[in-house]
């Protein structure tokens, strides 16, 4: 979240990806930073350590959300 | 039955607790009569009921001077039927309290909390940061514990609690069992009770050792390397428990690492089975430090064990999800080696509780 809001911040369209268990902290970084609307995409939990296929799965199953969320 | 001490306000009175040394450093709340009546009253139990003698000062602990220690830590009445089952089973012999209280080496009681009571005595928390701050049953009633066994027991530091530096756990240290989340039997049953009823367990601990383990699902042996790095974490060379050895020790599962080693299929005893394998020294002593009274040694007495069975590991769910698992080891001595103990005990003692002016 705090690295999606500085790349924004710099004038680069950025979206952050923030897994279930960590989403009430994203919400709490983007209020505290000042963008409590900053855009995000919930990813299940967890995803790293879960194996090739799962995180190939998850990206694609995510990939068109990043673009919807990007386009919105 | 009970001496007062008087004060003309509750400022003065928190000087006078400070003074006498009744505190543990920290501001409480002030034990009026009206405050320490009502805890007993949850506790469904009469005041002057002694539950045991508490070492070393050997005084009785009496409910109402439990009471009187939950109302210092700050507890809700709800918590009472808790902190008088930690009390219980503090005072059981095989605790070794009184010669706890006394050690030189770092060790509190952690208290763990499964059945109902995690919800109907608190919530007792077992998410994130469960041993940290922010959640009052986990601090209160840690603390009410650690209370009783300054004012009852008579521990305090440089005379009668002889820990060297002590660590923070001896504020408070308590947390519920995850269970709704975990994937294995909870921790209460598999020590004989069944899945409804409300037990706290406690057992002497060191603070916490943080355990990381990034998990790889590719990896056809990422359950044997994290049982791996578990085990270096519990008796690493350097712990009693690899020193003194036979001893508890406890190891707290993230959900991650809690769901890697049910995926591999491992039931919660064969989690201790595993942990207990790893959890050795070749003899000769491989441990450069020397381990001078190990646990149980292997039939060709070739290795020498840390723990005497893998029932001595306490494996329990609780944290946020994440990389880390946290390990406790233990003293490890005392006449019954600090054993942990388990009491069962009612959460809803039925005691109807007056109503409370909200300016008491």
């Amino acid at each position: 979240m705090r690295d999606g809001i500085a790349t924004a911040r710099n004038g680069i369209p950025a979206i952050a990806l923030v897994t279930e268990a960590f989403w009430p902290q994203g919400d709490f970084v983007a209020h505290s930073l000042g963008m409590p609307s900053f855009p995000r995409v919930q990813l299940p939990h967890p995803v790293a350590g879960s194996g090739l296929v799962n995180m190939r799965a998850i990206a694609e199953q995510m990939t068109p959300k990043i673009i919807e969320a990007f386009a919105a | 039955m009970t001496d007062f001490l008087s004060a003309p306000d509750e400022a003065a009175a928190l000087e006078q607790l400070h003074a006498c040394h009744c505190t543990d450093g920290l501001p409480v709340v002030i034990p009026t009569d009206e405050r320490v009546q009502r805890m007993i009253l949850q506790s469904n139990l009469a005041g002057d009921l002694q539950l045991g003698v508490m070492g070393p000062a050997g005084n009785a602990a009496t409910v109402e001077k439990i009471a009187v220690s939950a109302v210092m830590a700050g507890c809700l009445p709800d918590y009472m039927p808790i902190v008088i089952a930690a009390v219980q089973a503090i005072l059981r012999p095989e605790f070794d309290l009184t010669e706890m209280q006394a050690t030189t080496h770092c060790t509190a009681p952690l208290l763990i909390v499964n059945g109902p009571a995690r919800v109907e005595c608190g919530p007792v928390s077992s998410g994130f940061g469960a041993l940290g701050p922010g959640h009052r049953a986990n601090a209160s009633i840690g603390r009410a514990l650690r209370l009783a066994m300054i004012n009852i027991g008579g521990g305090r530091p440089g005379t009668s609690d002889m820990a060297l530096l002590g660590h923070p756990g001896k504020f408070t240290y308590c947390l519920a069992e995850d269970e709704q989340s975990s994937p294995f039997e909870p921790l209460h049953v598999s020590r004989g009770f069944a899945e409804q009823d409300s037990v706290v367990t406690v057992v002497g601990a060191e603070a916490p050792h943080s355990v990381m383990f990034s998990g790889n699902a590719d990896l056809p042996d990422n359950a044997s390397r994290l049982l791996d790095v578990l085990a270096i974490g519990l008796t690493n060379a350097a712990t009693n428990n690899a020193v003194l050895g036979g001893g508890a020790a406890t190891v707290v599962l993230n959900p991650e690492h809690a769901l890697i080693l049910a995926g591999a299929g491992l039931t919660r005893e064969q989690i201790c089975a595993e942990l207990y394998q790893r959890c050795y020294f070749q003899m000769p002593a491989d441990n450069p430090f020397r381990p001078i009274k190990s646990g149980k040694k292997s039939s060709g007495r070739s290795k020498r064990y840390c723990f005497n069975s893998p029932e001595q590991i306490l494996l329990l769910m609780a944290g946020g999800s994440g990389l880390y698992s946290m390990v406790m080891p233990s003293w490890c001595a005392g006449g019954h080696k600090n054993s942990a103990v388990s009491i069962g005990f009612d959460a809803n003692p039925y005691c109807e509780i007056p109503a409370f002016p909200a300016s008491s």
